[in-house]
């Protein structure tokens, strides 16, 4: 009986013990890593990922991140049919720095040589100076990791997406890009079985880089009749840059009105191209006014608008709405 | 013997800068070989990259010659003629425009660090490039520096298709007379309906510019204010209950000698070089 008790407190003390290594561990981890040596640190290291990897490598630990960015446009800004036509197969020099940036750092990045398939992948926008860098200072033993503001504010965004960046600053609104297009989820930044124990959860952008849906609550239609005109109003209610919007891309949305007379027949029809390139996209929180001569009779308008993104064909519906006289 | 020390300098610079002058050209696709020393094959345009270095260490050489700065002029004059050798084994199909003798002949003319000795030892060497750029120059700029049109297609914004760049272009053409056609003819009704196709077509051309050009200002040189406000004077006369021509022909007439002819003056030479590479025959 004794010797059984004896045990029983061995495995006990043990697992205590166990248990109190696992939280110094995960204290140390997450809340002191500075404590622990630089050569202790050294040991951990591997090499591939200090030589700027494939986004591949870097899914060995941050799986969810690498299934989310294979999702996105960016992982394909080198490799999309839309983007080979519209470069004439790539040769244009103005397209190569934002979709196969070297080094994504507030400015308009360098092209690279290498690994071009893999477009606006992990290293373009977290290598700089053989380090990882983040919104998070922490530890990250394969990798030296250090924090960076920069990566939680526009302005990063803003070194391709120039031009979206200053329509969006010139809104004063505080949300950033990332508060859009990277909204954040409490998890996990490694999904290494046993290693993700070990790493407390935090705040991780979505790296699908969401594009929105635009529906009839962002942009608001008005309408008004005159005698011999029929006028209209678009306003982007929501959305604080202009809509569409794009640097050099070419999105679009196209307003179709149609005009008919009492007996329902169409008697004339107007089309409006509303696109960055035509610098006639809709400014946040403005109204954009449009006016018909109506050259017949008329007693019923049917307006619709749709949206064909810069990387399709395809037009989606965004409202479709008949104005009577 | 300052001025015309001065004189042979100039000149030494102009066998350079200026190309042999021939009055009948052949502009001859350039080699396949020079590709890769352009986008996108390089990350650089390291071609006119290593004429500027050739460029920039030639006129080195002078400018350190007036300013008795020896030692500047032997470092030039030692780049010169490695750039110069680099540069002859870039594109095979050129090694026979490039005279290493004639390169190093000057380099040690210009150690000598008698101007006159440089000088005259540039000739040969001046010739090279000419010759070469009077052959090729224009090739290559039309191949390298501007992209082309034929390869451009336009969502036509009536019919909603892609179309290419030049029957594009044939569209606008027929829309434009749609407008100017029914205008002379009275017809104002018909001729407000074509002025609206007509202007989605011009105004098209934004997006079409923006396929090269970055900045806005330069899509603003072809479709710009001018072009908003001819169309919106048009618009004005074709909605007005007696539209005035003196004042619709003249807006006719600003869109012209804008849009029209400041696009067709800058493109429509390198575009008619590139039409004979491209198009089959």
């Amino acid at each position: 009986m004794k010797q059984s008790s004896r045990i029983f407190d061995l495995l006990v003390g043990l697992g205590l013990l166990g248990i109190s290594g696992l939280g110094l561990l995960y204290f140390l981890i997450n809340e002191r890593f500075e404590w622990i040596p630089e050569f202790a640190l050294e040991l951990a290291r591997d090499p591939q990922i200090l030589k700027r990897p494939k986004a591949e490598k870097c899914s060995e630990c941050h799986k969810n991140i690498f299934e989310a960015w294979k999702e996105s446009r960016h992982s394909i800004s080198w490799t999309s049919e839309t983007f080979i036509e519209a470069s004439e197969n790539r040769s244009k020099e103005k397209c190569l720095p934002c979709h196969i940036p070297q080094s994504v750092q507030g400015e308009k990045p360098e092209p690279r040589m290498d690994l071009r398939d893999e477009g606006i992948y992990c290293v373009s926008c977290h290598f700089i100076d053989n380090k990882m860098n983040g919104p998070y200072d922490l530890l990250a033993p394969p990798h030296p990791t250090y924090r960076n503001p920069d990566y939680v504010r526009s302005g990063f965004c803003g070194s391709c997406h120039q031009k979206t960046f200053k329509e969006w600053k010139a809104t004063k609104v505080e949300d950033t890009c990332q508060d859009c297009h990277m909204p954040r989820k409490k998890g996990r930044l490694t999904q290494k079985k046993g290693l993700n124990l070990l790493h407390k959860k935090r705040w991780v952008g979505d790296h699908r880089f969401l594009h929105g849906k635009i529906t009839e609550k962002d942009v608001i239609l008005e309408t008004g009749w005159e005698e011999k005109f029929f006028s209209l109003s678009l306003k982007n209610n929501t959305i604080p840059h202009f809509v569409p919007t794009a640097d050099n891309g070419d999105p679009r949305l196209y307003l179709y009105i149609q005009f008919f007379n009492d007996e329902e027949e169409e008697v004339d029809s107007a089309k409006e191209i509303i696109a960055p390139q035509q610098e006639t996209a809709l400014p946040y929180n403005k109204k954009i006014n449009f006016r018909y001569r109506l050259f017949d009779p008329v007693s019923k308008a049917v307006v619709e608008l749709k949206y064909q993104p810069a990387w399709s064909k395809d037009k989606q519906p965004v409202f479709s709405k008949a104005v009577t006289r | 013997m300052k001025p015309f020390r001065v004189l042979f300098i100039a000149l030494a610079f102009a066998g350079l800068a200026v190309p042999i002058q021939a009055k009948d050209m052949v502009v001859k696709e350039p080699p396949e070989s020079l590709s890769k020393y352009y986008p996108p094959q390089s990350k650089q345009p390291k071609w006119i990259q290593q004429m500027h270095k050739m460029s920039t260490h030639f006129g080195g050489v002078f400018v350190n010659l007036k300013e008795k700065d020896f030692e500047n002029v032997d470092k030039h004059a030692n780049k010169l003629v490695e750039e110069y050798k680099k540069t002859s084994e870039m594109v095979p199909e050129w090694e026979d425009y490039f005279d290493v003798k004639a390169a190093e002949e000057f380099a040690a003319a210009a150690k000598t660090h008698d101007i006159a000795k440089a000088g005259k030892a540039s000739g040969g060497l001046g010739r090279t490039c000419g010759k070469c750029h009077a052959e090729n120059e224009v090739s290559v700029w039309a191949k390298f520096h501007w992209p082309s049109f034929h390869k451009i297609k336009v969502t036509d914004p009536i019919s909603e298709k892609e179309i290419e760049f030049d029957e594009y272009m044939g569209s606008i053409s027929s829309s434009f007379k749609g407008v100017t056609v029914n205008f002379s003819e009275g017809q104002y009704g018909r001729a407000a309906k074509a002025l609206k196709i007509f202007k989605s077509r011009f105004m098209e051309l934004k997006s079409t510019c923006s396929k090269c050009h970055a900045m806005q200002d330069v899509k603003r040189f072809y479709v710009g204010s001018d072009a908003d406000t001819a169309f919106a004077g048009m618009s004005r006369e074709l909605n007005a209950d007696k539209p005035n021509p003196g004042k619709f022909w003249k807006n006719i007439g600003l869109l012209g000698k804008t849009g029209c002819k400041h696009c067709h003056l800058v493109h429509r030479t390198n575009s008619f070089i590139q039409e004979m590479w491209e198009k089959p025959e």
